[in-house]
């Protein structure tokens, strides 16, 4: 097994440019997408109705309820023209009790805005109905007042009463970008199983004392060990120079990846099962990882997807259980005995998938 | 040591390989020659178990080597057709990784590689990448990853096919000095009939997934010691001419080339003296006539009326 590891790392070592340029690719993403969020941070609003102020000022104070952003009323030249140029990726168009979103680039951080601005006036739209059918009585207020002073009440503290960090999106994609290139790095590696197989290399190996299990264990250890290496950078890069909020408990977001990296390589394997060549891998694959984000909701704010079907087919990659527990790390503070579930899936999806695929590549070769 | 009996393959119905009977005894050099597509290749896979027949048997030592293909494995290195190397690495890596999938270690390791090296003649390209090399050395460096375990058995799958004249000469030469210096017992797979004329004591002739000749090159030539190759040349031709020299008596074959006629008679007829005869009622002058010694391409286009090329 160990021979088939040294000759994998051989030929990276000879060819490092890729995995570095992944590493690299997928910090700049973070960076970029991520980076964008902060520019976000103050929302343009305006109204072009006939009671413009009016509206302007009931929004406002309805829509800064929320950390993340600042709403802020500007003309609405200038808010036009910003989001021309550019120079802002959203804007929000108000009405009475309807609004438009003006934007520019389809950043992530344009979702999150969207999802608060819908929310807020969902929110209106269900105090105004019931406000109608109830006549007189200040609905508003009650419903404010209950608010306030709710029956239950969760209070949320760390473990140690440290201020425990709340939900930023930055954080998120971070994992999200990071993850999204390890499925590449990793599926690329498990693609040499096939790779060698065509030249010839595999039945060389066949024909020598090396046993199977070790010929498996080599190619595939190589792809988690050199998937986890570049985790590992991008995490440190991301604590230790560029100070991103990763929370305390770098080991368990290392052992949450691990079974990430563990459960995806099974994937790939999977998906190796159904090619013949390495050409139809590299077809194929690259064309279902991004989707795999998308399905799982990485990109966006917990809880947005909300369709059953989308939900259980991000289920049953292990991103989407990853996601979940780092984010639950991170930002509540979650501890090994918390991610325990996610974990146990992410191992289940890949002991399954690693099971149907190795069979399915021995079917193949007889 | 290895016999096949019987051994069959089929891929999806289709039968690449029919009830071939094969021997290899220790210490021969053993030919299997065959056109594009006639099953060589699927016999080498069978032979060295890296696929299972659909029916016969192979026999190692007397194991059954379907199931127990261990000792095949142990005894035997195999050449594959394809070149079966890590083009990003060097020559070097290449046999380090492939002797150590032979449990080759060390001090071992190290004189096997350069032994192997030496014995190809790639001693000084070694730290060479193997995507800068020629074809012809990407051959050599294909044999030497096999040799390293020292088998007693070399199965080559075409090992020169695509390559200069300089290599070839090289891996025949190599190939010849394992079997006759170090006794190592050589099954060489090839279309080039030259080749296996050269360097094997007996061939078997495949065509279409059977074994359709066997034996020593004098036993095959002598399938055609019953037929005489007659070549004519002769001033100008007509049609009238060839049409009368087709229905002498024992002629059934006649190649045509510009001034040219190959003709292929059954042995004891007088064509020699009909030709003349007919040559003269023709006016056409016989400018030079011989008898040619029939070669093993012959035999095969004897067997199935094409040429190996084709
Ligand atoms: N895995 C396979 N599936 C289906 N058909 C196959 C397979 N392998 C070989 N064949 C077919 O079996 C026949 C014999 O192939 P084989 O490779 O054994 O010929 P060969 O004598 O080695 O030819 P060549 O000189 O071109 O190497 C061919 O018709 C080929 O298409
Ligand atoms: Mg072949």
């Amino acid at each position: 097994m160990k021979d088939v590891l040294w000759v994998q790392f051989a030929k990276d070592k000879r060819k490092p440019l890729f995995v570095l340029l992944l590493i690299a690719g997928s910090i700049a993403a973070t960076l970029l997408f991520g980076g964008g969020i902060q520019s976000v941070t103050t929302v343009a609003i305006f109204s072009e109705e006939a009671d413009a102020a009016e509206i302007e000022k009931k929004w406002e104070g309805l829509l800064n309820t929320n950390d993340t952003f600042t709403f802020e009323v500007v003309e609405p030249e200038k808010a036009r023209e910003d989001i021309k140029k550019g120079n802002s990726d959203v804007a929000v168009k108000l009405m009475e009790d309807e609004y438009r979103l003006l934007v520019s680039k389809n950043m992530p951080s344009v979702s999150s805005v969207e999802q608060h601005v819908k929310k807020v006036f969902q929110q209106e739209a269900q105090i105004n109905a019931v406000e109608s059918q109830q006549g007189e009585r200040d609905v508003r207020e009650e419903i404010e007042s209950y608010l306030d002073d709710p029956p239950f009440q969760m209070v949320a503290q760390g473990l140690d009463s440290k201020q425990i960090p709340t939900y930023n999106i930055r954080t998120q994609l971070l994992f999200a970008f990071t993850f999204l290139i390890s499925m590449f790095i990793l599926g690329f590696k498990v693609n040499n199983v096939t790779q060698d197989k065509v030249s010839g290399i595999w039945d060389r190996m066949i024909l020598s004392p090396l046993k199977k299990t070790n010929m498996y264990s080599g190619y595939l250890l190589y792809s988690f060990l050199i998937t986890m290496f570049q985790i590992v950078v991008v995490l440190v890069v991301f604590k230790y120079i560029l100070h991103y909020d990763v929370g305390d408990n770098l080991w368990l977001i290392i052992l949450i990846a691990a079974c990430f990296t563990f459960g995806m390589i099974s994937i790939a394997m999977l998906i190796t099962g159904f090619v013949r060549t390495p050409e139809q891998f590299y077809a194929i694959y690259p064309s279902v990882i991004p989707v795999i984000p998308l399905v799982s909701g990485v990109y966006m704010m917990p809880g947005t997807i909300t369709n059953p079907v989308l939900l259980f087919i991000g289920d049953l990659f292990p991103l989407a259980h990853a996601m979940e527990a780092i984010m639950s790390v991170v930002f509540y503070g979650a501890g090994l005995q918390d991610v325990m579930m996610s974990l146990l899936y992410m191992l289940l999806i890949g002991i399954v998938a690693m099971g149907v695929g190795i069979n399915l590549v021995e079917r193949r070769s007889n | 040591m290895l016999e096949t009996i019987n051994l069959s393959k089929s891929f999806k119905g289709k039968k690449v390989v029919q009830d071939l009977n094969l021997y290899l005894a220790d210490g021969e050099s053993v030919g299997l020659l065959g056109p594009n597509g006639a099953g060589k290749s699927t016999t080498i896979s069978m032979i060295s178990t890296l696929i299972k027949p659909t029916s016969g048997r192979i026999t190692m030592n007397g194991v059954n080597a379907i199931d127990k293909p261990g000792e095949i494995r142990r005894v035997s290195g195999v050449v594959p057709q394809e070149l079966a190397l890590y083009q990003e690495l060097s020559a070097y890596e290449n046999l380090k990784f492939f002797g150590s999938t032979y449990k080759l270690r060390g001090k071992e390791l190290a004189k096997a590689i350069q032994q192997a090296l030496e014995f190809v003649g790639l001693d000084d390209r070694k730290k060479d990448l193997v995507r800068t090399y020629s074809g012809g050395m990407k051959r050599r460096l294909n044999i030497a990853s096999a040799l390293l375990h020292r088998p007693q058995i070399l199965i080559l799958d075409e090992p020169t096919v695509g390559i200069d004249p300089q290599s070839r000469n090289h891996i025949l030469e190599a190939v010849r000095a394992l079997n006759q210096q170090e006794g190592t017992t050589v099954l060489y797979t090839s279309h080039y009939m030259e080749e296996v004329e050269q360097l094997c004591d007996r061939l078997y002739i495949m065509d279409h997934g059977k074994v359709i000749a066997a034996g020593t090159k004098e036993e095959l030539l002598r399938i055609l010691s019953t037929e005489d190759k007659i070549k004519v040349e002769v001033n100008k031709l007509d049609e009238a001419f060839v049409e009368q020299v087709k229905t002498i008596e024992g002629v059934y074959k006649i190649e045509v080339t510009e001034l040219q006629l190959k003709i292929i008679a059954a042995k004891g007829t007088s064509l020699i003296s009909k030709l003349v005869h007919l040559t003269e009622k023709h006016q056409i002058q016989l400018l030079n006539f011989h008898t040619e010694t029939p070669s093993l391409e012959d035999v095969f286009l004897h067997l199935t009326g094409r040429t190996l090329r084709d």
